[in-house]
């Protein structure tokens, strides 16, 4: 058993170390757009955080709340896709992306037990923002509507799974043993908060 | 039975040796910034001992100390961190954060036991001053966000091995063990202390 564990090991340790560059046959074909779409956002530091921590924040305060989100925050991306490409002049304000940041944090921070109405209308109003600093980037030659398949898409995916985690990893049900379980996405939550003040700062600083 | 290893090492070394370059996309100075805000808490001696020493003496304080410290902590040291961004000069800045050190460490040493509210004041007030230094560094860094993240990851994971390292009070020798390295934190404080002051090179 432990020799078997041990080969597996070897292969993944393999596998994982001789990684080289992607260069698969569907990105340049025409469902390419699609993967840009779905991989821009993964790319970008400031979106895997607001992300993340909007994704632990609902999670946190249950599978009742927080299943609106898995509509929510996908049609907020293509919403401020559409607002960012109809009007072209919606750009990312560093100071609000902070700012969402500081917030979410000091949300998780507290435990803050906020009504599934205003989690819906904080994801909706961020996935528009980040929506909108997405289609930002699309170049003139992107097909948009499969960006925006592929934005929405992975923003399901990122969104849901992050829930699931965070439902897995903090089993309200299971008693005073598993306390730390909530202590550490509090502790989570200052973490983001700490990041998300720093940058308020920064911000307004530049 | 321990030849059966010998075809899978031979598939992992040449599978090494055949390796190329990852051409992944990345976000200009992601890496730098992450790196250069991991590592400054960590090459800062008098920073990283402050911050074990804070992570101990809550252990050793207990509960409510233990859950409020890495929840706030960084929110403080982040409120210093805005200051040095903003280029907010603090008094003394060397000399209080040695200070931290000896005072955090004699704190651990003695097992002393203020109030919450007390110790709460005393290591914001240290927190500040920490958080301050590193965020005079962050204006310069590749990417800013990501030094952030650095730092306050980095200075989270030492608050969490101060915390591990002072659940061995739950033993009497551990105890004991402790307080030994607590003295060892102060007479590091006051080594610095004295070389912020310009007593010794």
């Amino acid at each position: 058993m432990r020799h078997r564990f041990a080969h597996t090991s070897i292969v993944i340790a393999t596998l994982v170390a001789s990684a080289q560059a992607a260069d698969a046959h569907i990105v340049a074909s025409r469902l390419g757009d699609f993967y840009t779409g779905a991989l821009h956002p993964l790319t970008d530091l400031q979106d895997l955080i607001l992300w993340v921590a909007m994704g632990v924040l609902a999670g946190s305060l249950g599978a009742a709340k927080g299943r609106w989100l898995v509509l929510a925050f996908p049609l907020g991306l293509l919403a401020g896709l559409i607002l960012q490409r109809a009007s072209g002049s919606v750009s990312p304000v560093p100071a609000a992306d902070a700012g969402m940041i500081l917030v979410l944090g000091l949300l998780l921070a507290a435990s803050a037990r906020i009504p599934t109405a205003m989690l819906c209308v904080i994801a909706f109003g961020l996935a528009v923002m980040r929506g909108a600093a997405n289609a930002g980037d699309v170049g003139p030659d992107t097909n948009l509507l499969l960006f925006a398949a592929g934005l929405a898409c992975v923003g399901y995916a990122a969104i849901t799974l992050t829930m699931a985690v965070t439902l897995a990893f903090r089993r309200p049900d299971a008693g005073a043993s598993m306390a730390w379980r909530g202590i550490a996405i509090r502790a989570l939550g200052g973490w983001i908060a700490a990041i998300g003040l720093m940058m308020v700062g920064f911000a307004f600083a530049s | 039975m321990s030849f059966r290893i010998f075809p899978h090492l031979v598939i992992a070394l040449a599978a090494l040796a055949l390796a190329q370059p990852v051409s992944a996309h990345e976000q200009a100075g992601v890496a730098g910034g992450l790196a250069s805000g991991l590592l400054h808490p960590l090459t800062g001696i008098d920073h990283l001992i402050a911050m074990v020493a804070v992570g101990i003496w809550g252990a050793q304080l207990g509960a409510p100390a233990i859950w409020v410290l890495p929840i706030t902590f960084p929110l403080v040291m982040a409120i210093g961190g805005v200051l040095g961004v903003l280029h907010i000069p603090l008094p003394v800045p060397e000399v209080v954060i040695a200070l931290s050190a000896l005072v955090l460490g004699a704190a651990v040493a003695m097992r002393l036991r203020l109030p919450f509210a007390a110790a709460a004041v005393v290591v914001a007030v240290f927190a500040v001053f920490h958080g301050h230094a590193h965020g005079a560094e962050l204006p310069g860094s590749a990417n800013p966000l990501a030094y952030g993240v650095g730092f306050v990851v980095a200075t989270g994971l030492l608050h969490l091995c101060g915390i591990t390292i002072g659940t061995l009070t739950h033993w009497p020798a551990g105890g004991r063990l402790i307080q030994g390295l607590g003295a060892v934190i102060a007479a590091l404080g006051c080594y610095f202390l004295a070389q912020s002051l310009g007593a010794v090179a």
